[in-house]
């Protein structure tokens, strides 16, 4: 062991021997030095460039292409940058780029963008232009051409509503530093519709190159590249064909709207149609076939930022607020395509039944309560008649007389479970609240209940009298008849006659049918019917499917808009529908399920400001109907002035 | 049981009341310095990959946890038995070193054969090559009739030597191969070996080299990367980049660094591999000479706890398993190190209990489970 003790010291000392050469090296190097190195690392800095991905693309149920992207040639500004004599310099692009300096200057002023963000100027600029720019960097600092990928829309302004648009991320974007972390100062962010939607599977993840550049900014090696991870693509359950027809007969029955003279109205004039929506959907699967909204826009006025005229078109007072999406994004009362819904929740709680008869004299009163008299649409007294006659001539007086029965079950127990019976069945079908379609900012509608109105009364004394602030009877009344506070929006209406349509389920309406990676794998989105079923057997659902049949068969409200309809190739199963809404003029609606004995659409159509359900929006879902089902077209029918 | 003087020891003799405190503080304090600099050279690159920025560390960590378990699992057994077994463990190395170069078992990158790849691990047996060839020289050496080495003892440990040496050689894994070296010299150096007997050894390995060279066995960028150093101004560009970038990291970072997560140099991911091999850069940039030499510091105490213990052994096996570790992790510690500062050459050895990697980290705790072992029971 003495020997192996010496030989260990020979060991230790030539490990002591590299401790005293590495801190030697060290001292040397993190000591004396140190200041020299700290200079040259001063000197040499990154740089990372950041090259866009291609935001994905959206098409529609067949593949076919609703929106693309093409490459546009934009000159861009960054005010920050600009040379001493900023005003001379952007005076020298103004000729080059034909753009008067007036309109340059205006664009970087906006208070839209920072300072420090690249605002495009010029769009679509010629190569030439882009050539002689680059060339002369030098005279025109803080500004730079750029190959910039901007959206295209093949079908025009089709679908404007459902695809939204996209624009340079605003400052109120930048602001919201949760929802856009990773977004730079030029970058493009879906600000309606899908795009907005669907931003986050869309934009697609930058990549970004990485160079070390030494004092003098030259590039001395690349360090590393990211590549750009382009976005996903859409592909809808929308069908182009079946969006083109819906938008057209939309727009054709609003035009014709306006020639109308309706007597009705109060004051009777003719009527204004300001706006209106249609949706078709496929009952089975909750997938919207067309969605149309008027007035409309067209989402390429933003691909070269949103220029004056257009901005007065879609924001200006006179404008018609055309950015919004009718069928999701306001309310009304449904009038009487509620009625079918207010019958299966009368004979679900025993207050009606199917094989009964009802009186539907012209006026109902509610027992005890004489000074408040509820009209029916017509002076004459109709009979007994059985729910189906009901919904066919859509008698209000039947409807009176259950809304008063649900108010007695009410009134019998306030606090108790069936204190909003009525309320609870309407909400069963998605009323009063959001559908959860795919589309953004979409407004609830409102089923009233005793617990509303008192917290209504209390934020609004003003608006109720006294003796009106409580639950009456009259509430449960008007709201059989879907008058009153209820308010739905057309998309909850496509989802609840869908219900009746499908045999009791409630469908997540959706517009995207699924997405699809770069790399082709697709994902389906989160539409489905079979999440929730109703109450209510088959044989009640066919009841109120036949029913609804003969509601446009002789003798039915909707008669007079589907006269000369080939009724028995394509049975039409349909309900109309006219809400007052007083000091306007009355809401056209009508909701169908066509082929009426096994439905493959529902078709619901909305006017505001419309007339009746039969005046304006019957024959709009006609059109519609001839059109899916390549029927010859009669053009836009009179549909007569009936309920 | 032992009666001496009438006392019984039987309790102070138990080995796991005679682990090495020192020992185990300056490895954990190695391994905390570490998963910080991991952390610190990988953080900023995986944010931008919008991957999880821990997932270095916490891989790192996993194969902490299998090192531990290891430790004390070798810990356990005494060493001995370790002796007997020495030739199976060497036998199956290099069985796995071949196994490894054959196509479709063992894994490529780099131009160079070294992995397997199992159940999402990588294993690389010549990380382990450096343990079995401890055991295997430990255990040969501590046979031996006379008292030290005589020449016939020697070429056996050459030629068993040799055999790991150069299937680790021709992956090619140059750095592995100096390891094997500096383990077969320090082990020879303590058993004894007469002075011109490690001269000729030395002759004989420089004519190898240099047949080599002349043979291309070596490939022609690690002879740039061996020899940039030499020639700083005119080495290949990469090469020279990393060693300039690693060189300005430490000087960066001075006498008090620039604190932790701010070094330029490794935020901005200039200097290649730095998880890895020049892992030392981070300590070096963000904690200054005083970290860097306080790191050293914990290496040097490493060490000294390693011969210490080959000193204190109680038979010829511990000594020389002890000395082939103490070996073992003072050449790494020193080429690693000294490429980071323009010393040595730029041959991939990890920093041990440092660096990311798994097969080392593991390697590096099973010497340290030896150590252990052969402290415990120390007494005859």
């Amino acid at each position: 062991m003495e020997k192996s003790t010496s030989r260990l010291k020979v060991l230790a000392i030539l490990v002591a021997l590299m401790f005293a050469a590495l801190t030697t090296r060290l001292w040397f190097l993190q000591v004396l030095a140190s200041a020299s190195a700290t200079t040259d690392v001063g000197r040499q800095s990154a740089r990372f460039v950041e090259t866009d991905a291609t935001r994905g693309r959206i098409f529609d149920d067949r593949h076919r292409p609703l929106v693309l992207n093409r490459i546009s040639l934009e000159v861009r500004v960054t005010k920050d940058q600009l040379d001493d004599d900023a005003e001379g310099e952007l005076l020298r692009l103004s000729d080059i780029i034909g753009i008067p300096v007036r309109e340059i200057r205006e664009g970087l002023d906006s208070t839209d963008y920072y300072d420090y963000q690249a605002k495009p100027v010029a769009y679509d600029v010629d190569k030439d232009v882009s050539f002689y720019l680059s060339e002369h960097k030098d005279e025109f600092p803080g500004v730079e051409v750029v190959p910039a990928a901007v959206r295209e829309y093949p079908n025009g302004n089709m679908a404007a509503h459902v695809l939204g648009w996209v624009g340079q991320i605003t400052a109120d974007n930048i602001a919201d530093t949760k929802r856009f972390k990773d977004y730079g100062p030029n970058d493009l962010v879906g600000q309606a519709g899908l795009e907005r939607q669907y931003e986050r599977f869309l934009q697609g993840r930058k990549g970004r190159q990485k160079y070390l550049i030494n004092s003098n900014q030259e590039i001395v090696r690349q360090l590393g590249e990211v590549p750009a991870v382009p976005g996903d693509d859409l592909v809808l359950s929308l069908d182009i064909d079946a969006q083109r027809i819906a938008e057209q007969a939309l727009a054709d029955g609003i035009e014709h709207t306006r020639g109308i003279y309706d007597e009705s109205q109060d004051p009777p004039g003719y009527l204004k149609a300001n706006s209106g929506a249609v949706i078709v959907m496929d009952p089975t699967t909750g997938g919207i076939k067309a969605l149309a909204s008027w007035p409309t826009f067209d989402p390429s006025w933003w691909v070269q930022d949103l220029s004056k005229k257009h901005a007065a078109m879609v924001y200006g007072d006179n404008s018609g607020a055309p950015l919004l999406n009718r069928a999701t994004q306001l309310s009304f009362a449904p009038g009487s395509t509620f009625k079918p819904f207010i019958a299966l929740a009368a004979e679900q709680h025993g207050l009606a039944s199917f094989s009964d008869y009802y009186p539907c004299p012209p006026e109902y009163i509610y027992p005890g309560d004489t000074t408040t008299v509820f009209h029916n649409w017509t002076t004459a007294n109709l009979g007994t008649i059985s729910v189906e006659q009901a919904l066919k001539i859509s008698c209000d007086t039947v409807f009176y007389q259950f809304g008063a029965d649900f108010y007695d079950r009410y009134n019998a127990d306030r606090l108790g479970k069936d204190a909003t019976l009525l309320q609870d069945s309407l909400r069963q079908f998605g009323f009063g609240a959001a559908t959860k379609l795919d589309l953004p900012l979409e407004t609830s509608g409102l089923i009233p209940d005793p617990t509303w109105k008192a917290q209504f009364a209390k934020d609004h004394p003003e608006v109720l009298l006294p003796d009106e602030q409580s639950w009456l009877p009259g509430d449960d009344i008007q709201m059989a008849i879907g008058q009153g506070f209820v308010t739905i929006t057309p998309m909850q209406l496509a989802v609840a006659y869908s219900a009746i349509a499908n045999g009791g389920k409630i469908c997540r309406p959706h517009v995207v049918d699924h997405i699809e990676d770069p790399d082709g794998t697709t994902r389906p989105v989160t539409g489905h019917c079979n999440k929730r079923t109703l109450p209510y057997t088959q044989a009640e659902l066919e009841y109120i499917r036949n029913a609804l049949a003969t509601v446009t068969q002789s003798g039915g409200t909707a008669s007079t808009a589907f006269a000369g309809f080939p009724l028995s190739e394509v049975p039409v199963a349909g309900k109309t529908g006219t809400a007052q809404r007083p000091p306007f003029q009355d809401t056209s609606w009508f909701a169908a399920m066509v082929p009426a004995y096994d439905p493959q659409y529902v078709i619901i159509a909305m006017v505001e400001q419309g007339g009746h359900g039969s005046t304006s929006a019957a024959p709009i879902v006609r059109q519609v109907i001839e059109g899916l089902y390549g029927i010859d077209s009669s053009g836009v029918v009179d549909g007569g002035a009936t309920d | 049981m032992d009666l001496v003087a009438g006392r019984s020891f039987a309790n102070e003799r138990r080995p796991i009341r005679h682990l090495d405190p020192v020992l185990l503080i300056a490895t954990a304090c190695l391994t905390i310095v570490g998963l910080l600099s991991i952390y610190s050279s990988t953080h900023r690159g995986l944010e931008v990959l919008h991957e999880d920025p821990m997932i270095y560390v916490k891989k790192q960590v996993a194969g902490l946890i299998l090192g531990i378990l290891l430790l004390l699992i070798i810990a356990t057994v005494d060493y001995r038995f370790f002796k007997v077994y020495a030739g199976f463990i060497y036998a199956a190395t290099v069985l796995a070193l071949i196994l490894v170069r054959l196509p479709g078992i063992g894994s490529t990158a780099n131009g160079a054969q070294r992995w397997f790849q199992f159940a999402g691990f990588q294993i690389t047996p010549s990380e382990f090559a450096k343990i079995a060839l401890i055991l295997m020289l430990a255990a040969m050496l501590s046979e031996l009739r006379t008292t030290e080495p005589m020449l016939p003892d020697v070429l056996r440990v050459c030629i068993v030597s040799a055999v790991p040496m150069i299937l680790v050689f021709i992956q090619p894994d140059i750095g592995t191969t100096i390891v094997l070296v500096a383990i077969v010299v320090g082990i020879l150096v303590v058993a004894g070996t007469r002075l011109r007997h490690l001269l000729a050894l030395a002759a004989a390995s420089v004519v190898l080299v240099a047949l080599a060279f002349q043979l291309h066995v070596i490939r022609d960028y690690q002879i740039a990367r061996l020899t940039s150093f030499l020639d700083p101004q005119n080495s290949e560009d990469v090469t020279k980049y990393n060693r300039d970038q690693a060189e300005l990291a430490i000087g960066a970072g001075g006498l008090f660094g620039s604190g932790y997560l701010n070094g330029v140099q490794t935020n901005l991911d200039f200097v290649p591999e730095q998880h890895t091999d020049f892992i030392f850069t981070v300590v070096g940039e963000e904690f200054g000479f005083v970290g860097a030499a306080f790191v050293l510091m914990l290496f040097a105490i490493l060490i000294w706890r390693a011969i210490r213990i080959s000193y204190l052994s109680k038979d010829p096996f511990g000594t020389y398993v002890a000395a082939g570790v103490a070996s073992m992790f003072a050449i790494q510690m020193f080429v690693n190190v000294g490429m980071v500062l323009g010393i040595m050459p730029i041959t991939g050895i990890p920093l041990p209990f440092v660096s990311y990697g798994g097969s080392a980290m593991l390697a590096n705790f099973i010497a340290a489970g030896l150590l252990l072992n052969v402290h415990m029971r120390r007494f005859k």
